[in-house]
């Protein structure tokens, strides 16, 4: 043993691939199960992929950096149950590439607050947080309003999501950026299509409240609005079922 | 790649991690107090406080 | 130019080579994404590129440098890294304070993107981490592994291409934020591009150190080399596995994760908790391995202790990722694997600082005495606190408290601030005046203020964020008698405003340290100090000025 060890560090190379040895293999045995295994994600028949429009909300809600004080996961714990709903499955970021989870919660999760306020209530806040909440210390976006969204290459962004392996249609991606703009323009001609590809559940609505432009406070807001809508399944586990698990955990 | 089930890997990362991880720290400590390695051992600790500020040539 | 005078013409024309390649890699970048943020990024590049090249030119005729470089270390980019170091600290040490300012008084800016609190914070860690942490360990380790070794760098171009290279990638990493380029990857947040760019640089810098290595003349790689082997080695493949992703085009900013959900938690908490281990904790222990016997002139207490921990926190450190992720959607087996080995891990985090401690018994007065020995003492302290600390934290039910809170960012900044900053200043004021050589700091008296603004600040930071993360957490999931929760989550946000303001204090007396220790290392290069004897007629006779006498 100390022969070998003194030839390893003789060539410095083999001291080198005894580091990668000796450190990899944790990360082998935690990460590597988590590809194989059918538990991990649960099966799930209505979950659905984000819209054009939601995407590039998410994309801006990452920009900004949104997700240094905003977690978008619930753990099973019976004060977060109660507080922010159903606790986070690992399905409803089965498309998220990357994941948004986040580490900190200067703000509170916002992994169900799709449907909670309205978007009204979400263009106003986003412009001057204070104004609606006094004490809030969220930066103000008001530039979101202002800024008009970029929707020429949104085709080109799904068909990288479906090389990372979301199941976007040929549909989808020819008419990404179509889409966008029918999806905050309820009354267009384009409208239609996103009901069509996407689910009669989509919002389809002009979410910062001006039909007549489509900015980045629509995809924003669309984004917020679709968090934990995108699947029933943590709401159909019975109330009673999450909090006795949450307490089984803790 | 060959199918492995989800219980094989478990099963390999609990049986064999924690082989490998007592290998290696017998290994180490083998090799950190080998009686022949004193003397290296008791050379490097003063690499350090080498004055001369030249590399050899 | 005198770091230019030093190289080859030979060498000279390479650096022009890979100038001119860079910049034409830069040109391809800024028109394949002359429609995208891309092109802003293609166009820095091209200027950094020019830059280098212009300089080369210019002095392309200089005469070659003399044959007795041969017969002394390669110390002119270990100088150049030790300065940008200090800037890197100051800038992303300000912005620090202002993210930290925006939290108690979140009006504090201007009414653009770039300055909002979400593209700051990352500039932020990137600009302490990557810009600070990662100059300081490149300039360190490339000392340490020639005087250890006792053998020069192998060429005089591969050292400059890996500075110059990785202060390019920050640059790109930290005007990428402010224009809104960020994969939102904790820790990993530039873009796919500027990755790449780090694999090469990162390669380069592996390819340097076993060369280095491989010419030394002493029979042993002393163990300070280890460390920061495993620093390089290590963080390249956490690098490589959690960048993974598809770029939209050749010509857009953006890419997507090959890793989604589940997945890509796991990856990316295991790249962020090695990154602590293999980056901040690996790397330092390597410069603390080499300057703190240095300083105190007295061996490593225990050499075998140092291979031991060594083997350990390598071994170990890469399965405790997971602990970041308690009570989620990731499996139950996998955190509890996570917890075990975090736990187990204090083992040889605290054998390493055992170590360092006991190396200065017998030695007391010279710390007493000595300001930058005070540092690496404090900061071999906060290592095992910290150490203490994230073991603690990796608990379970702890966890489930400590989790989101503020505790976490005081757990954070214990180990930035107590260990990584006060080991590297340590560090540096024991390099600075042997690199120059100089006799010692301009001014001593300095250091002593650097020494008390850095302690202050990180006890006031560290003890602000325990409260207000611990008062976070128990309101969160505090009830009352009828069985509903007691606060309002904006009522736990207001509690927490004293905190934030006593943690910009903290971090404003840190700053200061840091400014006063840049224009002290500064005056150091500018000036020889005051011969002593001069200084000990005005001072009296008695007074002890050297350090330990």
């Amino acid at each position: 043993m100390p022969e070998i060890h003194r030839k390893l560090e003789r060539t410095a190379i083999g001291f080198a691939l005894a580091i990668i040895a000796v450190s990899s293999i944790g990360g082998l045995v935690e990460i590597a199960p988590l590809f194989t295994i059918d538990e991990t994600v649960e099966k799930v028949e209505d979950m659905r992929v984000y819209t054009p429009l939601e995407l590039a909300g998410r994309n801006i809600y990452m920009r900004e950096g949104c997700y240094a004080c905003h977690s978008q996961m619930i753990r099973t714990l019976r004060d977060e149950v109660e507080r922010y709903g159903p606790y986070s499955l690992a399905v409803e970021s089965q498309y998220d590439h990357p994941m948004l989870w986040g580490s900190k919660r200067t703000g509170p999760d916002l992994a169900r607050v799709g449907g909670k306020y309205s978007d009204e209530w979400h263009v106003a806040h986003l412009a001057d947080p204070r104004a609606v909440v006094p004490e809030s210390k969220m930066p103000a976006y008001a530039w979101l309003q202002r800024n008009a969204l970029r929707t020429h290459d949104l085709s080109a962004h799904l068909v990288a999501l479906r090389r990372v392996g979301v199941p976007y249609s040929d549909e989808m991606v020819e008419n990404a950026a179509r889409d966008a703009f029918g999806q905050a323009f309820p009354d267009g001609a384009m409208a239609e299509g996103v009901a069509e590809r996407y689910g009669d559940d989509t919002n389809i609505r002009a979410f910062d409240g001006d039909p007549g432009r489509l900015t980045e406070m629509d995809a924003l807001v669309a984004y917020l609005q679709i968090l934990g809508q995108l699947t029933d399944a943590p709401h159909q586990k019975e109330a009673g079922e999450q909090l006795v698990q949450a307490e089984e955990a803790e | 790649m060959m199918e492995i089930s989800h219980e094989t890997l478990v099963a390999i990362a609990k049986s064999w991690g924690l082989f490998y991880f007592i290998a290696m720290s017998i290994g180490v400590l083998i090799y950190t107090f080998w009686p022949r390695n004193r003397k290296r051992f008791a050379r490097a600790k003063l690499i350090v406080l080498d004055k001369e500020d030249r590399p050899c040539s | 130019m005198r770091l230019i005078a030093g190289l080859t013409t030979t060498e000279r024309q390479t650096g022009l080579f890979l100038a001119g390649l860079v910049t034409l890699m830069g040109a391809a970048l800024g028109i394949a994404g002359r429609n995208d943020l891309l092109g802003y990024h293609g166009l820095l590049i091209v200027v950094f590129g020019a830059v280098i090249m212009i300089a080369l030119l210019r002095n392309l005729d200089a005469p070659e440098p003399e044959e007795s470089r041969l017969s002394e270390y390669y110390d002119d980019p270990i100088r150049f890294g030790i300065v940008l170091t200090m800037v890197w600290a100051v800038f992303a040490m300000f912005i620090g304070v202002w993210v930290s300012a925006l939290l108690a008084w979140p009006e504090l800016t201007f009414d653009a993107a770039w300055a909002s609190f979400g593209r700051l914070r990352p500039v932020h860690t990137t600009g302490v981490i990557f810009g600070f942490g990662g100059n300081a360990l490149i300039a360190t380790s490339l000392h340490v592994v020639q005087r250890t070794s006792r053998a020069r760098l192998p060429d005089q171009v591969s050292p400059w291409f890996v500075l110059l290279g990785y202060n390019l990638f920050c640059l790109l990493a930290v005007t990428g934020y402010f224009l809104g380029i960020t994969q939102s990857k904790e820790y990993a947040e530039p873009e796919w591009y500027a990755d790449i760019w780090l694999v090469i640089i990162w390669v380069t810098y592996f390819v340097l150190y076993i060369r280095t290595l491989a010419r030394r003349k002493e029979p042993h790689i002393y163990v300070a080399n280890w460390y920061f082997m495993a620093f390089i080695l290590v963080v390249a493949v956490l690098h490589i596995i959690n960048n993974l992703a598809v770029p939209v085009s050749f010509g857009s900013a953006k890419a997507y994760s090959a890793f989604s959900g589940v997945q890509d938690a796991m990856t990316q908490w295991w790249y962020g908790h090695n990154a602590v281990a293999f980056f901040l904790t690996a790397g330092f222990l390597g410069m603390m391995y080499y300057y703190l016997p240095k300083r105190a002139e007295r061996p490593i207490y225990s050499y075998r202790l140092s291979i031991i921990s060594f083997w350990g926190i390598t071994f170990l450190y890469l399965w405790a990722g997971s602990h970041h992720l308690h009570y989620t959607a990731l499996p139950h087996w996998v955190q509890t694997l996570g917890m075990t080995f975090s736990i187990v891990l204090l083992v040889p985090s605290w054998a390493s600082a055992g170590n360092a401690l006991l190396t200065l018994n017998g030695a007391w007065h010279k710390v007493r005495d000595d300001a930058t020995l005070r540092f690496m003492m404090v900061a071999a302290v906060f290592y095992g606190l910290t150490t203490f600390e994230g073991s603690f934290l990796a608990i379970r039910a702890v966890n489930s408290l400590s989790h989101y809170t503020d505790w976490t960012v005081g757990h954070v900044h214990a180990g930035a601030l107590g260990w990584v900053a006060m080991i590297t200043f340590g560090a540096l004021y024991t390099l600075t005046p042997s690199l120059w050589k100089r006799e010692r700091m301009y001014s001593n008296s300095l250091v002593e203020v650097h020494f008390w603004c850095a302690v202050i600040g990180t006890f006031i930071y560290v003890f602000a964020m325990w409260n207000s993360g611990i008062i976070q957490g128990l309101m969160w999931r505090t009830y009352n008698d009828s069985g509903t929760l007691t606060y309002s989550f904006i009522e736990s946000l207001v509690a927490m405003h004293p905190y934030y303001i006593a943690r910009t204090v903290g971090g404003l007396f840190f700053l200061t340290g840091a400014v006063v220790g840049t224009y002290n290392i500064l005056m150091t290069i500018r000036h020889e100090p005051r011969p002593l004897r001069e200084r000990a007629e005005t001072l009296g006779a008695d007074q002890p000025l050297v350090p330990g006498e």
